[in-house]
């Protein structure tokens, strides 16, 4: 396993308020990482960080084995180096079908010129229907994605980061509103994508991160209060003060 | 997915064969070449229309696809219609000038010749110089190259500042409403090289085509019109059909998601907003040499929004939405302001139709929000699949 994301010191300040603080994370591939923390903890801004989205006052971002730089990069570099994102709230293309989201997403060249010329090759073809089975939406392929319901939106996204094929895959909240069933099946997803993936998790839902069965970082007030199995934080003194206010 | 443009998106070959008919009727009908049941001035009217059709179908690709409300567009659509009647202005004054020094004992020189144009020209705001923006201008070739090129540049220089900067939603709007009140005051000064108030007229004559008739001219523009439109439908039917048009309307539904995709947004605005100011650019020199003038009022920040509304009305995203709309309302608006209506006698108020009828369009745009959300071509899609098994 090698280093595949070093995040080391970065804080950053919104209207004086230190929303991330001297914060340092590792990641390597392949490798599943649960990050929780309470409301405003810096997780969203810490995936803000990563994907080019905000910048840190100070710090750095270094990616890969060469050790580049995230930080001089545009969100939409950043995404084509291999950093998928998950949304909390499910965005995909509501008023397109799952095939044409699919098909959006797919690792190809992004400019205006490619996409105007664009044909679908049986590659792609084959691709979009391999991601399709993955997620589950095999025979949703041409209905618009806007009638999907809640949990099928969501693996259509994490479909949508995988047909990008990222390194790195950043999820926010996968399982949020979701029944008992669709989190088994999310669950199971995330951890077949981790055998190929570094995955990153942000979570509320303890119950999931248990099932994840991974190393968990607690984010507290901008940077990491601990790190290790869920039961070794959990034992942590100062994350059930965290937790559990005490 | 599979196929030619025509069998992806059925509205091409409808809208192809309407187009169609619609050039044969005109021709029929008309005084040059049919029974002359269609006036020559009721011709340039339609003609015209067909070109505002094609503005209105430029702003359903940049407003309905993509998702920027741009309330400029018609600043593109009237700097076309400058860039050609500088060139149809210049080779008609000189053809004047060369005819009136015809009998002179010692022939003109070019220079003179030169001289007495731009007197011609230029003497409405006292100069006689030919200003630097006219340097083209004598030559056709050139001066079409411009249409494609001035609007594409300003566009291309407005575009790239507002999009690198994020500028979006109803910022953008408000920053193209002051580009094009920007320009239309800029061209109300007379020492802009441009006549001031007076705009470029005189723009029916064209230049070559002297002993033929407006008749058979008025004809002509409107089948170049027809042809003109037909292919940007194409052109925009197969630009939006493809992944070009899913990624646009990923931008217009949800920017961010497009751009953590991978996607330089700004980079597809960016493309959408030039090439759309360049259809317009086209429209407008292919408008003005029907309507005879064009002046610094044509650009008006008020006639960018009429191109949003009819869009609006037409109903966004669907192409054929946006020239129904342009269509409707705009024949509608002449009919109402050119003095056709009858006046409404109520004995005590005489309804004057001149003054009613932004009220009426006010009162349409109303009434399709409320009863027809997607539009006249929203209507036109329930009634298609009512009759579809």
């Amino acid at each position: 396993m090698s280093t595949l994301l070093e995040v080391q010191g970065i804080s950053v300040t919104f209207d004086g308020f230190r929303a991330i603080n001297n914060l340092s994370f590792v990641i390597g591939c392949p490798e599943m990482r649960a990050v929780i923390g309470p409301n405003g903890a810096g997780k969203t801004t810490f995936m803000d960080i990563v994907t080019g989205k905000t910048r840190p006052d100070t710090g750095t971002v270094r990616w890969g084995e060469m050790g580049t730089s995230l930080l001089s990069m545009s969100e939409a570099q950043i995404a084509q180096a291999g950093v998928g994102r998950k949304f909390q709230r499910p965005t995909v293309f509501e008023d397109q079908t799952v095939w044409d989201n699919l098909r959006v997403s797919l690792k190809k060249p992004r400019g205006p010129l490619s996409a105007l010329f664009d044909r679908v090759t049986e590659a792609d073809r084959a691709r979009i229907a391999e991601i399709a089975a993955e997620i589950g939406l095999s025979d949703q392929l041409q209905r618009p994605a806007g009638i999907l319901s809640h949990g099928q939106k969501q693996w259509l996204e994490i479909g949508m980061l995988l047909a990008q094929d990222p390194k790195l895959l950043l999820v926010d909240e996968p399982a949020a509103g979701m029944t008992t069933e669709e989190r088994e099946h999310t669950t199971a997803l995330l951890k077949r994508l981790a055998e190929s993936h570094a995955v990153v998790v942000v979570e509320h839902d303890m119950e999931f991160v248990r099932r994840l069965d991974c190393k968990v970082t607690v984010l507290h007030e901008g940077s990491v209060l601990a790190e290790g199995s869920l039961d070794h934080v959990m034992a942590n003194e100062r994350v059930i003060e965290v937790y559990l206010g005490r | 997915m599979e196929g030619s443009i025509f069998t992806r998106n059925r509205s091409v070959p409808v809208f192809i064969g309407v187009l169609t008919l619609l050039a044969l009727g005109v021709t029929v009908l008309s005084e040059a070449y049919g029974t002359g049941a269609l006036s020559v001035s009721f011709t340039k009217v339609l003609g015209m229309t067909l070109c505002l059709c094609l503005a209105a179908l430029a702003m359903d690709l940049v407003w309905g696809y993509c998702g920027i409300l741009s309330l400029g567009h018609f600043a593109f659509f009237g700097l076309g219609g400058y860039v050609i009647g500088m060139w149809l202005m210049t080779a008609r004054t000189e053809t004047i000038v060369r005819a009136s020094l015809e009998g002179a004992v010692i022939p003109p020189t070019e220079a003179e010749v030169s001289t007495a144009t731009a007197l011609q020209i230029f003497s409405v705001v006292g100069a006689t110089d030919w200003p630097w923006m006219w340097a083209v201008s004598d030559s056709l070739f050139l001066s079409l190259v411009m249409v494609v090129l001035v609007p594409g540049l300003l566009a291309l220089v407005f575009g790239w500042l507002a999009f690198r900067s994020r500028v979006t939603g109803v910022y953008l709007s408000i920053l193209t409403q002051a580009m094009t009140l920007a320009l239309s005051l800029y061209l109300f000064q007379n020492d802009t090289g441009l006549r001031g108030n007076n705009g470029l007229s005189g723009l029916q004559n064209i230049p070559g085509l002297e002993t033929i008739g407006q008749d058979r001219i008025s004809v002509w523009f409107f089948w170049a019109s027809a042809l003109v439109l037909g292919l940007a439908y194409v052109g925009a039917a197969w630009m939006v059909s493809g992944k070009f048009g899913n990624i646009i309307r990923g931008i217009r539904d949800d920017e961010q998601r497009v751009r953590f995709l991978g996607y330089r947004v700004e980079g597809y605005k960016l493309f959408v907003f030039t090439f759309t100011g360049i259809l317009c650019g086209v429209a407008g020199a292919l408008y003005y040499p029907q309507a005879g003038i064009v002046n610094p009022d044509e650009i008006a920040p008020i006639a960018s929004i009429y191109l949003a509304v009819w869009v609006a009305i037409g109903g966004r995203g669907r192409l054929y939405g946006a020239v129904i709309g342009a269509a409707v309302v705009s024949l509608l608006s002449t009919y109402f302001t050119g003095g056709r209506a009858p006046d409404i006698d109520l004995g005590v108020y005489v309804i004057e139709w001149v003054d009613w009828w932004p009220v009426l369009l006010g009162l349409g745009f109303v009434l399709v929000t409320l009863f027809a959300p997607k539009g006249l071509g929203g209507l036109v899609d329930s009634l298609v699949r009512k009759d579809a098994p």
